[in-house]
C-alpha cells in the first residue's frame, strides 16, 4: 500500500535517516517514539510537504516521491486540528471538494454524509473557535475523509484531548476505519493508543526506525535493551476481562488468568511492567492478589538485570536482579511462582 | 500605585483632548466652514485622499508577497533583506525624502526613469513615490508578524486538500492574516495622509499642485494665514478619527485604540 524506501530528510534540527517502511492496505499502523524523534517530519514527507534528500515513496504501485501534495490522495489530521478559523464547519469539510470543483449538490451530499458518520451534522454552521477539542477533531477527520484518501495520516490526533474524550475518539477512529476501510498511519507517544488501535507499530528514535512489527511482538520482544527501557512494559497480554468483585479477571489463553484493578470489561489488552512481577520458589503470604504457578521458558541477561520469560497459561515476563536469579536457581524448564498486585496491571479496552 | 497610575491616566487623557479640542475650536464655526469650502483646501483634501489611497494600494500589493516571503521562506541574505526593509522605520522622513530626491535627480537610472515619462520631482507622482517609500516598511513589518503568527500547518493541510501553494495562500493564509492586513492598511493610509517630510523634499510645496493637507497647513502657517492652517489640521484630525472608527467597525476582533 504505502512503501517507503531509504528515505532521508534533513530539516533544521529534525532528521530522518534511511527510513524504510511498508504499510499494508487497510491496516492501522502506529509510529511510536519520544518527542523529537522525527515522527512529524516523516508524516509530512509522506504527505509531500518536505522534499526528501534521498529515498523513494510509493503509494499502491505509483511512485509519489516528486508528486505535489494535492495529487497524492493522502489525508492529514494534526493534533491541533488546523481547522480554517474563517470558515464554518461545513465550509471546512467542503474545502477539499471545492478545490476539486465537485458540483455543489454532490458536495453538499458528501459533506452531509460524512458529517452524519462523525455525528457532527448539528455543528454545520458553527465556526471552529466555538467547538470543543473533541468536536474539532471530528471535523478535522471529516474534512480529510470526505476526500476519500488512499491513506490517512494522523499526527498525535488524540494528544490534545482530555482522557475521557481521548477514549471516546479512540473508539471513533476504530469505528470510522471499520466503516470506510481507510488505511491509517498514526503518530503517537501514548502506548494506550498503540494497544487499542494499531495492527502494527514502528518504533522511531533519533530519526531512525528501530523496530517494526505486530504490536504484541514489538512490546513482547523489544529489539534491544534501550528499546525495552523505552517501552518499559514487559508484558502485553491480550484477553477477555469480566467483573469479579471490585476488580476484573483477565483470562488469556486457557488458564484461570489473573485479577486487575479496573472496571473495563470485554476485549482488552492488559499491560504489566516486568519489574512488578515477583518470582519465588513457593507461594508466600502477601497482599498481592495474583500468585500463579509458571514454567520458566528462557533466562536472558540484560546488563545488571535478568529478563525471565515464563509460561503462566499465557506468556509472562519478569525482570529481576542477577543475584535473585542465582538464588532462585532459575533455568529453562524450572518451576516458579509469579506474584503481582492487581493494581500493577493496566487494562485497556480494545474495540473488536 | 493604582491611584497614581489612574490619576496620571486621567491627566494625560484630559491634556491630550484639551490640546486637540483647542485646535478644532480655535476658529468660529462659520470661518472654519468658509475655509473648508475654499478651493485651496478642497484641492488639498482631494489630492491627499487620492495620493494616500494610491500609495496604500501599492504598499499592500508589494508588502503582502514580501512579508510572506520573509515570514515563511528561508533564503540566502534573508537577515540582510530584513534589515534593509526595517532601517527606513527609524529613519526621519526628511532623510528618506532627500535620498529620493538625489536618487531621481542625480543618478543616471533616476534620469532614465524621468526620460521615460516617470517624472517624480516636484510632481504629484512624487507625492505617491514618497509616501510608498516611507510607509512600505511599516506595512511589511505589520504583515510579516501577521504571517509569522500563522502556523504553517494550515498551509500544509490546505495543500493535502487539493490546493496549489498559491491557492492555499489566497484561500487560507491571507484570510487568516486579515486582522493584520486591515490594521496595516489603516496605519499606512493614515500615515500617508499625514506624510510631510519626504513629500516636501521630493514633491516640493507648490500651492494647488503638490499641496496635500499637511503641505497646505505648512504653506498657510508660513504666510500667516492661521485660519486656513487650522482648517487643514481639523480635516486631518477628522480623517484620523474616521479611520480608527472604520477599522474598529470592520473588525471588532482587533483594537487599534
Amino acid at each position: 500500500m504505502l512503501r517507503i524506501e531509504s528515505l532521508s530528510v534533513a530539516l533544521g534540527e529534525f532528521q530522518l535517516r534511511n527510513v524504510s517502511l511498508e504499510v499494508r492496505a487497510g491496516e492501522h499502523f502506529a509510529v511510536l517514539g519520544p518527542t523529537g524523534a522525527g515522527k512529524t517530519v516523516l508524516l509530512e514527507t509522506i504527505a509531500g510537504i518536505h522534499e526528501p534528500d534521498a529515498g523513494r515513496i510509493f503509494l499502491g504501485d505509483r511512485e509519489i516521491t516528486a508528486t505535489e501534495p494535492r495529487f497524492r490522495r493522502i489525508g492529514m489530521v494534526y493534533q491541533d486540528y488546523m481547522l480554517f478559523p474563517h470558515l464554518t464547519v461545513e465550509e471546512n469539510i467542503a474545502f477539499g471538494l471545492r478545490q476539486r470543483r465537485v458540483p455543489s449538490a454532490d458536495r453538499r451530499a458528501a459533506v452531509e454524509e460524512m458529517s452524519a458518520l462523525l455525528q457532527i451534522g448539528h455543528l454545520a454552521g458553527r465556526y471552529p473557535g466555538t467547538l470543543s477539542g473533541g468536536e474539532q477533531q471530528r471535523v478535522a477527520l471529516a474534512r480529510a475523509l470526505v476526500m476519500e484518501p488512499e491513506i490517512l495520516l494522523l499526527d498525535e490526533p488524540l494528544s490534545a484531548l482530555d482522557s475521557r474524550t481521548r477514549e471516546r475518539m479512540r473508539a471513533e477512529l476504530s469505528r470510522v476505519r471499520r466503516i470506510t476501510g481507510t488505511t491509517m498511519v498514526q503518530i503517537t507517544h501514548h502506548f494506550d493508543d498503540v494497544f487499542a488501535l494499531a495492527d502494527r507499530v514502528a518504533i522511531m528514535r533519533d530519526g531512525r526506525i528501530v523496530q517494526v512489527g505486530e504490536t504484541a511482538d514489538v512490546f513482547g520482544h523489544p529489539a534491544d535493551a534501550d528499546l525495552a527501557e523505552f517501552l518499559g512494559i514487559g508484558n502485553l497480554i491480550r484477553g477477555t476481562a469480566s467483573r469479579e468483585g471490585g476488580l476484573v479477571r483477565v483470562t488469556a489463553g486457557g488458564g484461570p488468568g489473573f485479577l486487575a484493578a479496573s472496571t473495563v470489561t470485554g476485549e482488552v489488552v492488559a499491560t504489566l511492567p516486568a519489574e512488578d512481577v515477583i518470582l519465588s520458589s513457593a507461594p508466600f503470604d502477601s497482599s498481592a492478589r495474583n500468585s500463579l504457578p509458571a514454567t520458566v521458558l528462557a533466562v536472558v541477561p540484560r546488563g545488571s538485570t535478568v529478563q525471565v520469560y515464563l509460561d503462566a497459561g499465557f506468556p509472562l515476563t519478569a525482570m529481576l536482579t542477577r543475584e535473585s536469579c542465582r538464588e532462585l536457581d532459575l533455568a529453562p524448564g524450572s518451576r516458579a511462582v509469579a506474584t503481582f498486585k492487581a493494581s500493577a496491571v493496566h487494562v485497556i479496552p480494545v474495540d473488536p | 500605585m493604582r491611584r497614581v497610575s489612574l490619576a496620571l491616566t486621567v491627566i494625560v487623557v484630559v491634556a491630550t483632548s484639551a490640546v486637540l479640542l483647542g485646535l478644532v475650536l480655535y476658529s468660529p464655526i462659520p470661518v472654519l466652514l468658509d475655509c473648508l469650502g475654499s478651493a485651496e483646501i478642497r484641492f488639498a483634501i482631494l489630492l491627499s485622499l487620492a495620493t494616500s489611497t494610491i500609495s496604500t494600494a501599492i504598499c499592500v500589493a508589494i508588502a503582502v508577497p514580501v512579508a510572506h516571503a520573509l515570514a515563511r521562506y528561508e533564503f540566502p541574505g534573508k537577515r540582510a533583506a530584513a534589515l534593509a526593509l526595517t532601517l527606513p522605520l527609524t529613519l526621519p522622513p526628511l532623510v528618506a525624502g532627500i535620498a529620493l530626491l538625489l536618487f531621481f535627480g542625480t543618478t543616471p537610472w533616476g534620469r532614465a526613469l524621468e526620460d521615460a515619462g516617470f517624472e517624480v520631482i516636484f510632481t504629484p507622482l512624487g507625492i505617491v513615490v514618497a509616501q510608498v517609500f516611507v510607509n512600505l516598511p511599516y506595512m511589511t513589518r505589520i504583515l510579516r508578524s501577521a504571517f509569522t503568527a500563522i502556523n504553517p500547518r494550515y498551509d500544509y493541510v490546505a495543500r493535502t486538500l487539493g490546493c496549489t501553494e498559491g491557492g492555499s495562500f489566497l484561500q487560507v493564509i491571507l484570510p487568516m492574516a486579515r486582522p493584520g492586513l486591515l490594521a496595516g492598511t489603516a496605519v499606512t493610509w493614515s500615515k500617508a495622509m499625514g506624510e510631510f517630510g519626504a513629500v516636501l523634499m521630493l514633491a516640493g510645496a507648490t500651492a494647488m499642485r503638490t499641496e496635500t493637507l499637511p503641505i497646505a497647513l505648512y504653506l498657510n502657517i508660513s504666510t500667516g494665514d492661521l485660519e486656513m492652517a487650522v482648517a487643514a489640521a481639523t480635516i486631518l484630525i477628522a480623517i484620523s478619527l474616521a479611520t480608527l472608527c472604520v477599522v474598529e467597525y470592520l473588525d471588532r476582533g482587533i483594537h487599534v485604540f
